[in-house]
């Protein structure tokens, strides 16, 4: 341990190194996405002086539009998939955070044992469920099978919020008149908002992120998702690193600034139920 | 807090018992039969589920008990032989093993890093909290990114040994290409990912560590090193548990490292996983039958570890 008092310098100063040397990786990528390719292995840690664009504007002008197509289908795919999964996780978490019936019980457990199990455990017979429907290979059967498997974890987390909304509240509402459907959307919806944008903060991070999934959903011939356009781009890139960091850095930019926009509506959420409440 | 654990366990009480004089609690009940009719516009979420979750895993044991393969019909039982194979197999018990090791290697590593950084950064100032985001970029970006990254820093003419030969080391390691030690760089990588998660784990849990109990302890004459011991580690156990946890599944669960940097070499499977091994009997060999049984394997074990040691993480978290 670090005696706080004699060695006060100490401490920012080997924050401050671990930190640049854990950074250290991710400091390779950004600078040598402006960097032209030829001094990328000479010099890869120099600064880009001067900053070049040549990379990024090399990823949109990509004949076969992996970048472009990929981050549409990325958008469509991740937007649609966490829209729908906070909504029916908030209705099932709070049925089943209220409801004292055993076949909730039951739903329960059996939801949270979903929790556990690893995708590769599940690929092959998810293929053929959705070859069984027609959606192999399609941007939808991609948001269901998302929506199946993330649904576990929706349903845990809104299920915490709702055992904080106090029951009264609703009860109220109901008997002023209001439809169970008017009381959830009007009444509980709106305080539930920190653990909508947890959802939506989680599970658009890791619905962007997914690679296996879409690998294997999509497949080879029709389009794909960034994530896994960053896959398909190594092999041709194996000797530019310039346009591939481009590539990634673009690939990661969009759920950056999805989660730091979001991040602070969580906070503020937070403390708005905090004033009300 | 205490409000959510007061409500759970005051249902029950008001579900068992039949329709009783008490006003409050016939009113309650009148509420559970809408409940019910609500449900119903949660169904499509528990279809999606039942479908792709549910359904898929039932397939997935019943394929085990099968020699199922699309190009080779036709499909039949064959009891329990692919468990019989799988456990003779010298490619599945190096799956398994580099599978353990990976999972030691992050579950430790990320554990001791995470909390020593943690208490690194448990000061109230702006250097800490950017530092923390520091930390904790690599947990929102893709596995994929992470590991493109890595992979050219640890190739063999990689920065990393570009640097090495620039400090005059003749021979680098083959951090990738040497099959004794491409199973480490890739278990450094996945510590390197969650790393930044366990640190926000811990920064959590210290900063739910009462002052006075630090100073209390400190008054009592309790060195630097006895005040982590009896007072912090203590305060500490719900987030060992979140991190352990996370990280056990994490390590079980490894494919994409392997997939994009090594693709399950180099040599004869050195980075191989379950998981890859999975993967690659089902799409790669079509081996459904096979690959169902080692799937099969796989969530069992997730499933055993992670309940066994969520038990007694979380009784260490009662007692104390």
């Amino acid at each position: 341990m670090i005696d706080a008092r004699t060695h006060a310098w100490l401490r920012p100063l080997v924050a401050i190194f671990v930190g640049a040397a854990f950074f250290l990786p991710l400091y390779l990528m950004l600078v040598n996405v402006f960097k032209p390719g030829e001094e990328i292995l000479p010099s890869p840690a120099s600064l880009p002086l001067p900053p070049t664009l040549e990379n990024i504007s090399g990823v949109f002008a990509r004949e076969d539009n992996l970048f472009t197509f990929g981050l549409v289908n990325s958008i469509a795919v991740t937007a649609l998939s966490i829209t729908i999964l906070t909504v029916l996780s908030a209705m099932l978490g709070h049925y089943l955070a209220r409801s004292t019936r055993l076949f909730a019980k039951v739903l329960l457990v059996t939801l949270l044992c979903g929790l556990m199990i690893p995708i590769p455990v599940i690929l092959s017979p998810v293929t053929s469920v959705l070859k069984a429907f027609d959606l192999m290979a399609t941007l939808q059967g991609l948001v269901l099978v998302n929506v199946g498997y993330y649904v576990p974890f929706g349903v845990l987390l809104f299920m915490g919020f709702v055992k904080g909304v106090p029951r009264e509240l609703e009860e109220a509402a109901e008997l002023d008149g209001a439809s169970r459907f008017r009381v959830f959307w009007q009444v509980v919806f709106p305080l539930l908002r920190p653990a909508s944008a947890s959802v939506l903060i989680f599970l658009g991070v890791w619905i962007w992120n997914d690679f296996l999934t879409p690998l294997i959903v999509l497949g080879p011939d029709s389009g794909t998702t960034v994530t896994v356009g960053v896959y398909r781009a190594i092999g041709q890139y194996e000797s530019d690193f310039g346009d591939l960091f481009a590539f990634m850095f673009l690939a990661t930019l969009p759920i950056l600034i999805f989660y730091l926009a979001l991040q602070k509506n969580f906070v503020k959420g937070l403390t708005g139920g905090a004033v009300k409440g | 807090m205490a409000d959510t654990k007061h409500a759970v366990r005051g249902e029950p009480a008001l579900a068992t018992p039949p329709r009783t004089s008490r006003a409050r609690r016939s009113a309650r009940a009148r509420l559970t039969p809408k409940l019910g009719r609500f449900a119903l516009f949660a169904l499509p979420g528990l279809l999606a589920y039942g479908l792709f979750v549910l359904l898929p895993i039932l397939m997935t044991g019943y394929y085990s008990f099968t020699n199922r393969n699309p190009f080779n019909p036709p499909t039949e039982f064959v009891g329990f032989r692919n468990y019989v194979t799988l456990a003779s197999d010298p490619e599945f018990l190096q799956a398994l093993a580099n599978t353990v090791i990976i999972t030691l290697i992050v579950t430790v590593l990320a554990n001791v890093g995470g909390l020593l950084i943690a208490m690194l950064l448990d000061r109230p100032s702006k250097l800490y909290l950017a530092l923390r985001g520091v930390f904790f970029t690599p947990v929102v970006l893709s596995s994929v990114v992470i590991s493109v990254i890595w992979r050219s820093v640890l190739t063999d003419d990689g920065l990393l040994n570009s640097a090495l030969r620039g400090l005059g080391v003749a021979n680098p390691p083959g951090w990738l290409s040497d099959p004794e030690l491409a199973l480490y760089s890739i278990a450094w990588i996945i510590t390197w990912q969650m790393l930044g998660f366990c640190v926000v784990v811990y920064l959590a849990g210290l900063q739910g560590v009462p002052r006075e109990l630090q100073e209390a302890a400190a008054i009592d004459g309790a060195g630097g090193l006895a005040r982590f011991r009896n007072v912090t580690w203590p305060m500490l156990a719900p987030a060992l548990t979140i991190n352990t946890v996370m990280l056990l599944i994490t390590g079980f669960k490894a494919y994409d490292q392997i997939q994009v940097i090594t693709n399950g070499g180099p040599g004869t499977g050195a980075t191989a996983t379950m998981a890859f091994q999975v993967v690659k009997e089902a799409f790669v060999g079509n081996r459904i039958g096979y690959s169902s049984a080692l799937a099969a394997v796989m969530l069992a074990l997730v499933a055993g570890v992670s309940v066994v040691v969520l038990r007694v993480l979380q009784r260490r978290e009662v007692t104390r």
